[in-house]
């Protein structure tokens, strides 16, 4: 059976043909995308619909985050949240709430709205909106129900008397160590892993757990994805991530796939070579799905999170003169980088300030001298600061670049007042240098970390408006050409899939994302507003009420 | 798990600390298999991986293979990637004292932070210097910084691969062990760190142990002083090691035992960064306290003295 969509315009991300009006789809792959009328040859002797569902709309191919966090965001998503920023979620937007009584009043609202006793988990408060978080202030709400509070960085939490004793956390216990602050419930760093290993049998119980991929799995969808990778499966643990990523991923009700990119040292770790690594992630592709599908990608971290300045900065480092941290040995990084290079891998590495892509450059250098590669699609994931000299030997050394261009808008203020200054921080996500060198460059979300919303990015990408409405780094600015190519081709490149989707193209995957409105002709600073009303993931309609 | 923190006595860790390659696992692999280890002790690892633990040690392993449990009473433990966890597993179990390996890249003031985990306390941290590449490795632009602050960060030292470079110098008034030492795993567990100059009442205290002080050189010294302060050191000081600066030269200083050496610097060497002693001394809380006033008394009547811990 035959399809014709129809639609007021179809962006294609063929630089052949970038418009057309009509596609036509047969069994889940596109046979002609252009004009209907030059589609006969097609369409004579055979049975064919035509679907007029989106003639008013603007048909794109397939929004693509080539970077989030199924599992993470599998804990955090049945949790409630009051957040600074924006959140569109499927089950209701979540407003900005950026002031301390307005978090009180919407932790008291939340309160309100739940059965009694049902413990609340509450995620996003960060003090510098929000102001300082303690039990007594949560007691003001309530000192009968749990209620737990999750930093938006993930790094501490809160907690009242009844959620201690919960958790059989008994304040009288815990003698005066330095993680744990009892008085006000303030459980960060280690002592987070103490409340956390305490309060397991809530956030991590297999029904909660499933329900939270049942909730990603509605995140992915309105923001309009039909692919996505998951870049470091094996996080927590492989075989349960990968059981239930099948359960919950896997069938003909999910509207996208997912390339899942292994964790390369949790890999081999337990006292097996990083040599044997390539041939333990090789294995793995006999997993493969439909829908979900190993690859040869593997991912390897540099330097420390962005969310807690423990990014490796070169010369002049941070104002306060403190230092990032590497979450491996430079000789450990490299000897894993080499095991997959040789093997013909594409690796994806975690960088986030400029001396961690520095080392990971240096790094990558060696490689090329040692065994020369084309077309290796080594990845700079996050991509948080960068210099101008680093763009051209990403481009000399044949890399590219997977951004996440939502941290400039969340926390470039922050970083120029209390940071790194300035300059540096108005030119975190240096983007359009890349484009302007030629390296594949597309924006993730790194999803929880930033909504996955590739239209948020796009806008990010396009404005560099940062969450006080200051433009940061102007000549950094992409076209919105170049913004949905990064969320599109320039993704499915990424991520490996390009073979078939990320554009729209005769043999390609019907896979689309269905706009009410023009993203390359609109306003720019509407484009994070603009609806989304049905994604068609191969051939498919999945509409977004 | 929560019963388990209300045992009444924390119980002390020792760091294992250094960079990538500093002999580490080396170095635990030593201690796992000291006969003197005592029972109750837990040995916490990064990852099984470079560890040799001898297949008749051991006794039996848990379900998910983090811990393994050997035949003298002692557990080998594999941190995963989830410290809390291997703190809150260790809780059910009879541990006395536990040997923490961190990663190469930590920096062990922040790890020392976690030793405060409820149930826990830090008793030392230990760092490994490894002769060979330490000066290369202190200059390197990724971890340089890194490097340095491992080093500064350490309550004891242990020079490792001397061999390689004989004659590697640490200017640092960090006491400081070669890996050869045969008192090396004994020293290195019975090492206590005190804080704040006060002994605490937390640790080992029916049980004897190493501790140091530091004496930072602030004027210059008659050499005869030197000479008194040096033989009228307690019986409970074993080691004492530094840089005097005395009218008549800098002298390095080293005593072991009873035998002390000092060698005079000459003109075309380079000048010690620090001035002081540090004093190693091993016994009971009472008489090591008793063995630091006397020195401090002897010296405070000839030379100001400021001792830190």
């Amino acid at each position: 059976m035959l399809t014709l969509y129809k639609a007021r315009s179809v962006i294609t991300m063929n630089p052949s043909m970038p418009r057309a009006s009509a596609v036509l789809v047969r069994d889940g792959n596109i046979l002609e995308v252009g004009e209907p009328e030059r589609m006969q040859p097609w369409l004579e002797g055979q049975q064919f619909r035509l679907d007029e569902q989106f003639a008013d709309k603007v048909i794109c191919p397939g929004f693509i985050d080539p970077h989030l966090h199924p599992s993470m965001a599998a804990v955090l998503l049945p949790m409630e949240f009051i957040t600074a920023m924006r959140w569109k979620l499927p089950w209701g937007d979540v407003e900005p709430v950026s002031d301390l009584p307005a978090f009180d009043a919407r932790m008291q609202a939340l309160h309100r709205s739940k059965p009694a006793g049902e413990p609340l988990f509450i995620w996003g408060y960060h003090q510098l909106w929000h102001g300082d978080m303690d039990k007594i202030r949560i007691h003001q709400v309530s000192n009968q129900r749990p209620i737990i509070i999750w930093h938006r960085s993930f790094h501490e939490l809160y907690m009242n008397d009844p959620a201690m004793s919960m958790a059989g956390i008994d304040p009288a216990q815990i003698k005066p160590g330095l993680q744990i602050d009892i008085d006000k419930g303030r459980f960060f760093e280690l002592g987070l892993g103490f409340a956390i290993n305490r309060l397991n049998p809530w956030i991590l119980a297999p029904e909660k757990y499933a329900q939270g991929l049942g909730r990603l799995k509605q995140v992915v969808h309105h923001g309009g994805h039909t692919s996505i990778g998951d870049l470091a499966t094996g996080l927590f643990n492989l075989d349960a991530e990968a059981k239930a990523l099948t359960e919950q991923l896997e069938g003909d009700n999910v509207p996208f796939r997912t390339r899942l990119v292994v964790h390369g040292t949790r890999l081999t770790q337990g006292g097996r070579k990083p040599e044997e690594g390539p041939a333990m992630a090789a294995d793995l592709l006999r997993h493969n799905s439909h829908r979900l599908s190993f690859s040869r990608h593997i991912k390897l971290f540099s330097d420390g999170a962005f969310f807690s300045q423990l990014a490796q900065m070169q010369e002049p480092g941070y104002i306060d003169g403190h230092h990032g941290e590497w979450l491996a040995a430079p000789e450990e990084l490299e000897r894993h980088i080499r095991a997959y290079w040789l093997a013909g891998y594409q690796i994806h590495v975690h960088v986030t300030g400029d001396l961690g892509l520095e080392l990971t450059l240096d790094i990558l250098q060696k490689m090329q001298d040692e065994k020369p590669r084309f077309n290796h699609g080594f990845t700079f994931e996050h991509f948080g600061f960068s210099t101008p000299e680093q763009i051209r030997r990403i481009k000399a050394l044949g890399g590219q670049v997977s951004a996440n261009v939502y941290y400039l808008h969340e926390l470039s203020n922050n970083y120029a007042k209390s940071g790194i200054g300035y300059e540096r921080a108005s030119q975190m996500a240096r983007v359009g240098s890349c484009f302007a060198a030629g390296i594949n460059t597309t924006v993730h979300s790194d999803f929880t970390m930033a909504p996955a919303e590739p239209l948020y990015n796009m806008w990010v990408a396009v404005n560099r408006i940062n969450h006080e409405g200051q433009v940061m780094g102007a000549a950094e600015k992409l076209t919105q050409q170049q913004a949905l190519e990064a969320i599109t081709i320039n993704a499915a490149h990424t991520i490996g899939i390009a073979d078939i989707t990320g554009s729209l193209r005769a043999g390609k995957r019907a896979d689309f994302t269905v706009l009410d409105d023009d993203p390359l002709n609109c306003d720019p600073m509407v484009l994070r507003d603009i609806g989304i009303c049905a994604t068609v993931f191969e051939g498919r309609v999945f509409p977004i009420p | 798990m929560s019963d388990s923190v209300a045992s009444s006595h924390s119980i002390p860790i020792t760091l294992i600390g250094g960079y990538l390659g500093a002999g580490k696992t080396t170095l635990i692999n030593k201690i796992l298999s000291y006969p003197g280890l005592p029972p109750g002790t837990a040995v916490l690892v990064n990852d099984f991986g470079d560890i040799n633990i001898d297949e008749s040690l051991i006794r039996g392993a848990s379900n998910d293979g983090t811990v393994i449990g050997l035949s003298n009473g002692c557990i080998c433990c594999s941190i995963s990637n989830d410290l809390s966890k291997a703190l809150d597993e260790l809780h059910g179990l009879e541990v006395e004292h536990v040997i923490m390996e961190t990663s190469g890249v930590a920096e062990p003031a922040r790890v020392w932070q976690h030793c405060h985990y409820p149930g826990f306390t830090p008793m030392a941290c230990v760092v490994l210097i490894d002769a060979s590449s330490y000066a290369a490795r202190c200059q390197d632009k990724y971890v340089g910084s890194l490097v340095r602050a491992q080093a500064a960060q350490a309550h004891l030292h242990v020079v490792s691969k001397a061999d390689l470079n004989p004659g590697f110098e640490l200017h640092h008034l960090t006491p400081q062990l070669s890996s050869q030492d045969p008192d090396l795993i004994e020293t290195i567990l019975r090492w206590q760190h005190v804080d704040d100059g006060t002994f605490t009442d937390l640790l080992l205290l029916n049980k004897p142990s190493f501790r140091a002080q530091t004496w930072y050189q602030e004027e210059t010294i008659a050499r005869n002083s030197l000479d008194a302060l040096l033989n009228n050191l307690g019986k409970s000081v074993q080691r004492v090691k530094g840089w005097v600066d005395t009218f008549e030269g800098i002298y390095k200083v080293s005593k072991v035992g009873s035998v002390a050496t000092m060698t005079k610097l000459k003109d075309n060497e380079p000048r010690p960064t620090i001035l002081g002693l540090v004093i190693i001394a091993y016994g009971d809380a009472c008489s090591i306290s008793e063995s630091i006033e006397q020195a401090g008394a002897l010296a405070s009547g000839q030379i100001t003295m400021t001792f830190s811990s």
